[in-house]
């Protein structure tokens, strides 16, 4: 993802901003992180460059 | 068919996710064009942002990219995600990609300008979730914004019912495997129903190729 993305983005729950923690960058683009929620402090991945803004309870169900 | 909700085994979120991220690859090479439809919603549209809910291997999210200055593309399904990756990086789009669920929207206020939310809502597994996603389109969209919602009919040929219902459709793999996906089959009248339900208002509805088409604003 790029970081200006979380103009458009929030937390899924709250709805409020969310802070970004980058630990690998390519060509401009957040491949691993997190990213935060100011308000509720829930946490969420970003993997493949992808963030996974589910909420929580529903991130880890069902794998195929 | 199936009409168990129960946990598990009903037709849950969680299985529908499952399925897609297990027929991903050959779905996407199925869906390889846009909708007429949809292009045609799109004609003389643009904004500044574009929203593709279950946006698949992104062929629309495409489209609302060239239309808008930034689009984002979400999908529940991490495998459709990655066929939307793909298929943007080989064609040169450039649009943002998250993992959600279309019920919670991980979109801020009033964010969007164009919105489609196209084949998706069939596939939230009761009537109170689909509201919720339509609760949430209204949410993210601007005062001025426009969304395209559509549904699979009960018009369409292959079903012989008046009413709206709940069944499984199944995707067959290469090899002849079959998978199973959920969907509410919307009756027309059902469908305008619970856009009204929803704080979305609806400006303009059509049947077309056994599809229900909505373009909605937010109420």
């Amino acid at each position: 993802m790029k970081e200006d993305l979380l103009d458009i983005v929030c937390c899924p729950l709250d709805k409020h901003d969310l802070e970004l923690d980058a630990t690998e960058r390519e060509d401009g683009e957040i491949v691993t992180g997190t990213l935060t929620c100011t308000e509720c402090g829930e946490t969420y991945p970003i993997e493949d460059g992808i963030p996974n803004l589910l909420p929580p309870d529903m991130r880890d169900e069902a794998p195929a | 068919m199936t009409d168990d909700e129960s946990p598990g085994d009903g037709p849950s979120t969680g299985s529908v996710r499952a399925t897609y991220d297990r027929i991903a690859a050959h779905f996407s090479k199925t869906r390889e064009y846009a909708w007429p439809e949809i292009e045609t919603f799109l004609d003389d549209r643009s904004g500044a942002v574009g929203l593709d809910v279950g946006c698949g291997n992104g062929r629309h999210t495409e489209l609302l990219a060239e239309r808008c200055e930034r689009a984002l593309g979400v999908d529940l399904s991490r495998e459709m995600l990655a066929t939307a990756r793909e298929r943007s990086a080989e064609r040169g789009f450039d649009y943002g990609l998250a993992q959600a669920d279309a019920s919670s929207l991980p979109v801020r206020n009033d964010r969007v300008d164009i919105a489609v939310f196209v084949a998706t809502l069939p596939h939230l597994p009761t009537r109170e979730s689909r509201v919720v996603a339509l609760d949430e389109l209204a949410r993210v969209l601007s005062r001025e914004g426009r969304a395209l919602v559509s549904a699979w009919s009960t018009e369409h040929d292959r079903f012989d019912a008046d009413e709206g219902f709940d069944t499984s459709v199944e995707w067959t793999l290469p090899g002849g495997e079959g998978v199973e996906r959920f969907y509410h089959i919307y009756d027309p009248d059902e469908f305008r129903r619970d856009i009204e339900a929803s704080g979305l208002e609806l400006v303009d509805f059509e049947v077309s190729s056994g599809n229900c088409y909505g373009t909605v604003r937010p109420e």
